[in-house]
């Protein structure tokens, strides 16, 4: 579980990075988080894994309250929660199996069950054959994989994910996302940072826009890839997630694989309204 | 932690130096030549002091007693002196002994003798060695205040000049000691923060997934520790190699290289094994310390 109560950062330099947030996120959820580009976002990121705190407010995340957090403690809360970035974050001198196993060597787990667990996961990314490669020799894709799974491995409540997809083919974005989503349904919660709108579009669920440091948008819509909304309701819906986001180059990129005849109009709709930069119907 | 755990970060200390092979060498060399600098001076320094204290082979106190010393008297002061402090041998010298003595110290003047009968204007007297040369002087004003005795010298001049030099030598040698492990201090840190520079991302990671600093720390610790021991083994080799050569070259000088006290220089199988054991013991020390407080800065996340 993830809560910010009026929650502002000011970072040193005297940017207000976040403005009096206030953002609930249940156990079991999945949350896309999106914004423009020096929106917050990170920043939100980064208070959720202590890697920063915040100027006001309280962060509790599965149960911790991080302003009281004692440095000793962090490491402790930090197992309780995986993280995957845009930058995969692997260790180059460990292959990918060492990788996903040190979680587990951090938490002094049996190697007996290091040993069933790891090639479990490694399985479930379905990198079985790259279990002894360096991070060195993978595509982008796998390195995510195996970010994916080294998340996983011991079973966190929570996995962070910023910008996942960032440095990686969007058709394979769909993949990454479909794992997560996986994982989301066997009960762990996932908070996930993007761009691509055309994955929360596709996805659906909840859906959080941060701008300026605050939030302008939190609501669950449903994905094309489920049941469709009422046309007028997701139209408008679009244009509030993405409505803020002016880049529309981003909403040109190619249609995910699965493609319907739904997903085509939506895509007009999106068009329509960033390009008339007001609310309607088609 | 357990110690199947304990094994594992040991395991990847080791192989960590493998890994990081060039971080690791440049290390190695580092230290080694840091080692070979201190200890190289500290060998000198010991083998000045042991020439100096060689050549102040004058810890002797020369007595001379009242020629009127009943024989008695004399085994009596004899006893007497062998009870003080500070002395280490006593030895009787007779008139006769005393005057052989100065017959051959003075064989040049041998004909002087020729005209002197006999020996009985010599004293009685004795050579008396004393254990700490620095205190030779209190040592001799006691002796003198034994009645009978005539006179009690040593030869302080060269006491004191050489208990001098002493003290210049070592506060030189601790200077430049010092110096020598401050800048090699300053070297190591660099060398091993660039080391620990180039894998503070690893560090990150395993900080994000909920290491200790402990955890992450006992690798690096594993690694300098025995980059220190190898540096150290490097050393005492190469200090080895040429204490011995140097000992031979100055032993082959023969008698003029005697007279300024080389025969002092201490034999490198007297002291191989402390120095192995400082080399090793501080090698590794200052390696394992170096590597582990180089990580304090990246380890804050
Ligand atoms: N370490 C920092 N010091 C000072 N300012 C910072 C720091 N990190 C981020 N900022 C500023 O805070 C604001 C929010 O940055 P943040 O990284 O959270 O944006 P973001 O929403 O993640 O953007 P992006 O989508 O480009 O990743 C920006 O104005 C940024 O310049
Ligand atoms: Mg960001």
């Amino acid at each position: 579980m993830v809560e910010l109560q009026n929650v502002s950062v000011t970072y040193s330099s005297g940017v207000d990075a976040l403005n009096n947030v206030s953002l609930k996120i249940n156990d079991g959820d999945f949350a896309f988080v999106v914004g423009s580009s020096g929106a917050g976002k990170s920043t939100m990121i980064k208070l959720l894994l202590k890697e920063i705190d915040a100027t006001s407010g309280v962060v509790t995340v599965n149960g911790y309250n991080l302003n009281k957090l004692k440095k000793r403690k962090i490491p402790e809360f930090r197992r309780t929660l995986g993280f995957v970035f845009q930058d995969f974050r692997l260790i180059p001198s460990m292959t990918v199996y060492e990788n996903i196993a040190f979680v587990l060597r951090v938490i002094d787990a049996p190697l007996k069950y290091i040993r069933k667990r790891v090639p479990y996961v490694i399985s479930l990314v379905g990198l079985h054959a790259k279990t002894n490669s360096y991070p060195d020799e993978l595509s982008g894709g796998e390195k995510q994989r195996v970010a994916i799974a080294r998340a996983l491995v011991n079973d966190p409540q929570l996995i962070i994910a910023d910008e996942p997809t960032g440095n990686i083919d969007p058709e394979l974005s769909y993949e990454i996302v479909e794992l997560l989503k996986g994982i989301n349904d066997q009960g762990t919660t996932i908070l996930m940072v993007t761009h691509e709108h055309d994955l929360v579009r596709h996805f659906g669920g909840r859906i959080i826009n941060i701008t300026g440091g605050e939030i302008v948008f939190d609501e669950v819509i449903s994905g094309t890839s489920d049941d469709i909304l009422p046309e007028e309701e997701l139209a408008q819906t679009m244009a509030q997630v993405s409505g803020i986001s002016t880049d529309t180059s981003r909403i040109a990129i190619p249609a995910p694989p699965v493609t319907s005849t739904e997903d085509a109009l939506i895509d007009e709709v999106i068009a329509a309204i960033t390009g008339a930069d007001q609310d309607g119907g088609v | 932690m357990k110690l199947s755990g304990f094994k594992y970060l040991a395991n990847q200390g080791i192989e960590n130096i493998w890994k990081n092979k060039m971080m690791a060498f440049a290390t190695f060399c580092v230290l080694l030549i840091s080692l070979l600098l201190v200890g190289g001076s500290a060998l000198f320094y010991v083998n000045m002091n042991s020439m100096i204290l060689g050549l102040g082979n004058q810890n002797e106190v020369a007595v001379y007693l009242d020629p009127s010393t009943t024989q008695q008297r004399v085994d009596e002061i004899n006893l007497e002196l062998q009870k003080m402090d500070n002395i280490d041998t006593v030895e009787y010298i007779s008139k006769e002994e005393a005057y052989k003595r100065m017959q051959n110290q003075i064989s040049q003047g041998k004909a002087i003798f020729d005209y002197i009968d006999g020996y009985e204007f010599m004293p009685d007297g004795f050579s008396v060695t004393v254990i700490d040369n620095d205190t030779i002087e209190d040592t001799t004003a006691k002796i003198a205040q034994i009645s009978e005795v005539q006179s009690a010298s040593s030869s302080l001049q060269v006491a004191e000049f050489l208990r001098e030099l002493r003290r210049v030598v070592s506060l030189i040698a601790v200077a430049v000691i010092v110096a020598l492990a401050a800048v090699s201090m300053i070297m190591i840190s660099n060398t091993t923060k660039a080391s620990v520079f180039a894998r503070r991302e690893e560090i990150q990671i395993m900080k994000y997934v909920g290491a200790t600093n402990a955890f992450i720390r006992t690798p690096f610790f594993v690694e300098g520790m025995v980059t220190g021991f190898f540096a150290g083994a490097g050393a005492f080799f190469i200090t080895w190699a040429v204490y011995r050569s140097v000992f031979r070259i100055l032993m082959e000088q023969g008698t003029l290289m005697r007279a300024f006290g080389v025969g002092s220089i201490i034999p490198f199988n007297k002291i191989q094994l402390w120095v192995a054991l400082a080399y090793l013991v501080i090698g590794a020390l200052v390696g394992a310390l170096g590597s582990v407080v180089s990580t304090r800065r990246h380890i804050d996340v």
